[in-house]
């Protein structure tokens, strides 16, 4: 080293610069997360203090942050229905997401042949990066219109039935099935192979083999898939605003109709909403999209535990 | 005595028999519903992936051929092209050459510990990140406070910021692919390390630093909600200028306005927001599909020529 530098002294400016510009770009990364959370979270409190009350704000059910709808004209801060959309949309999209990725990702490792890996293997890489509008236009031209003969008498009120949550839930599972897929097969491909002959080696079936040794062996894995569905779900913002087209979460909640009619959850809610409103009503917009970021923190901290936790990765 | 025990041991050992093959034939019977009803979730998610795509393909191929829809009249998305094309190029030379100095870093520099972890932290926390709060993150961070206003470099820097952690993630994957010996190697024949990195390591991992090039692109191509309230949904009338400080919507966002908020309040008749919304659509998926063949492909083809050479 110490000759080194006396030889080549000339040349070590240069690659100690580069060094520095090479740190400054990783940190940027972390600059730019904390930016994030300091920019989003520092507004975030500001509309509490502006007349919005905390437990109205998470558990009642009239949003109106710029008060055009409301009898008095003071804007309605209160997000619970907001909320509520969105963990109903993101659970129920996850519910029957799961099955079907396991299902088609258990296929795809141990059952299909060659050559059809080699056809679905691109298939599921395309449909991971498809845009969440082109999936929205689709639900806007197939769903609804499905939606809407199936169970426009159901709910009774002509133009607008099937747009609401059931559709949200439909477009959803399009929009997580790929993720969850693809992560859920890195997960059964990662068990050794010997797991799979070991079991086989005493006389189990196939199918005891997956069910009694391959997925036991990457339970933290699938788990980890599942999770991050259910984070891209909760984000996920213009397939499901193109779906929604609700103003209010309506009145008569415990009916299956409730499913079938516009409604509402907090990304919808941004997308629309944000741009047209002004002072205190945009403050209202920065804490949703605070606690948007809250769970989805959550999620991927979860994911990192559960990945950390997995004996095969 | 013994007649009667072997008679009794065979009848049990018959009943054993008969009582193994019940078993045999459960699980049998199990394995084949369990096995059956896998490929047949897996054949129908394969179906359903399958149509999906060729519907939209199919359902706007018909505007994909006509004149007016490449021009700048009411149906024609020649603006929009031209934005999402001018938005790509911007946000990948911002992006790509921060992000390939941090896989850098990482891999050529860093030792395994503290600092890795906490950057491969911060890059899977940005990651989950939904769109949408980025979006809001870039109005007040650029529009706001960099005094960007609602513009095109407002929307690339937001667009660095959500292609960040991708790019990160997959030129690490490329240069992690280049051997150690080649390293040592340059390093051996005293080269300094930034040396070695630009002679040795970068060409070698091209193939892969390509096809994270594209990806990305197909990200940029694809992405919506963040590109909303930084760039804005309507085109001045320089549109097709350089200027990065003019607002500007993309075949994302202008399918979603037509298709969604503005639907009905256009100033065009339905068939025209068919038109725009169908062929839009139709022409993203044309778009991402050329992508996917083109990392398949131009990374290998790359690999073929560097292996050669």
């Amino acid at each position: 080293m110490q000759v080194g530098q006396q030889v080549t002294g000339r040349t070590y400016p240069a690659d100690r610069l580069a060094r520095i510009v090479f740190l400054m770009c990783a940190i940027l990364l972390i600059a730019v997360l904390v930016g994030v959370f300091l920019f989003i979270g520092t507004n975030a409190f500001r509309v509490f203090s502006e007349g919005a009350n905390v437990k109205d704000f998470f558990f009642g059910t009239y949003w109106d942050p710029s008060g055009n709808t409301t009898v008095s004209g003071n804007p309605s801060f209160q997000a619970g229905g907001l909320i509520l959309g969105s963990i109903v949309i993101t659970f129920f999209s996850v519910l029957i997401a799961t099955p079907l990725a396991f299902g088609m990702a258990l296929f795809f490792t141990e059952l299909s042949p060659r050559w059809l890996v080699r056809l679905l293997q691109p298939l599921i890489e395309v449909f991971t990066g498809m845009p969440s509008v082109v999936v929205g236009f689709f639900g806007l031209i197939i769903i609804i219109p499905l939606l809407q003969r199936l169970v426009g008498p159901l709910v009774g009120n002509g133009q607008t039935a099937g747009y609401g949550w059931g559709a949200a839930i439909l477009v959803l599972l399009i929009m997580i099935l790929p993720t969850i897929i693809s992560i859920s097969i890195d997960a059964l491909r990662a068990v050794p192979g010997s797991v799979r002959e070991a079991s086989l080696a005493l006389g189990s079936t196939r199918w005891q083999m997956m069910t009694r040794a391959v997925i036991p062996a990457a339970t933290t894995g699938l788990a980890t898939a599942v999770v991050l569905g259910m984070a891209r779900a909760i984000g996920e913002t213009l397939a499901v605003s193109l779906v929604l087209d609700g103003q209010q979460l309506p009145k008569k909640l415990f009916t299956p109709a409730v499913f079938f009619q516009p409604n509402v959850n907090i990304t919808q809610y941004i997308a629309i909403d944000f741009p047209e409103t002004l002072g205190v009503g945009r403050d209202a917009y920065w804490t949703l999209a605070f606690i948007l970021l809250v769970i989805s923190f959550l999620f991927v901290c979860l994911s990192r535990y559960l990945a950390s936790r997995s004996v095969y990765r | 005595m013994s007649m009667q025990q072997t008679a009794q041991t065979s009848l049990a050992g018959s009943t054993r028999l008969a009582e193994q093959q019940r078993l045999v034939r459960r699980l049998k019977l199990g394995n084949a519903v369990g096995t059956g009803t896998l490929c047949g979730i897996g054949i129908l998610v394969a179906l359903l992936f399958v149509g999906i795509i060729v519907y939209l393909l199919l359902q706007g191929s018909a505007y994909l051929f006509l004149p007016e829809f490449y021009s700048t009249g009411p149906i024609g998305i020649r603006p929009e092209i031209y934005n999402t094309f001018y938005i790509l190029i911007l946000a990948e030379i911002i992006s790509l050459p921060i992000a390939l100095a941090a896989a850098i870093y990482l891999i050529e520099y860093a030792r395994q510990g503290v600092f890795v972890t906490t950057i491969h932290f911060a890059a899977e926390t940005l990651a989950g990140v939904p769109s949408i709060v980025l979006g809001l993150f870039g109005v007040l961070a650029f529009s706001i406070y960099a005094h960007l206003g609602t513009s095109r470099a407002a929307g690339a820097l937001t667009l660095l910021c959500l292609n960040f952690p991708l790019a990160l993630r997959l030129f690490e994957d490329a240069l992690a692919t280049v051997p150690r010996e080649m390293r040592e190697g340059g390093l051996a024949l005293g080269a300094t390390r930034w040396h070695m990195i630009r002679t040795v390591v970068i060409p070698s991992a091209l193939p892969g630093i390509v096809t994270a090039v594209i990806l990305t692109a197909g990200k940029i191509i694809g992405e919506a909600a963040a590109l909303l309230f930084t760039m804005g949904l309507n085109n001045p009338s320089d549109v097709f200028t350089l200027s990065p400080f003019i607002a500007s919507d993309t075949l994302t966002t202008h399918l979603y306005y037509v298709a969604g908020p503005g639907a009905g309040s256009t100033g065009l008749t339905t068939a025209q927001e068919t038109a725009i919304t169908a062929g839009s659509a139709t022409l993203l998926i044309v778009l991402l599909l050329i992508i996917n063949v083109a990392a398949r492909g131009l990374g290998r083809a790359i690999q073929r020529r560097v292996t050669a050479a």
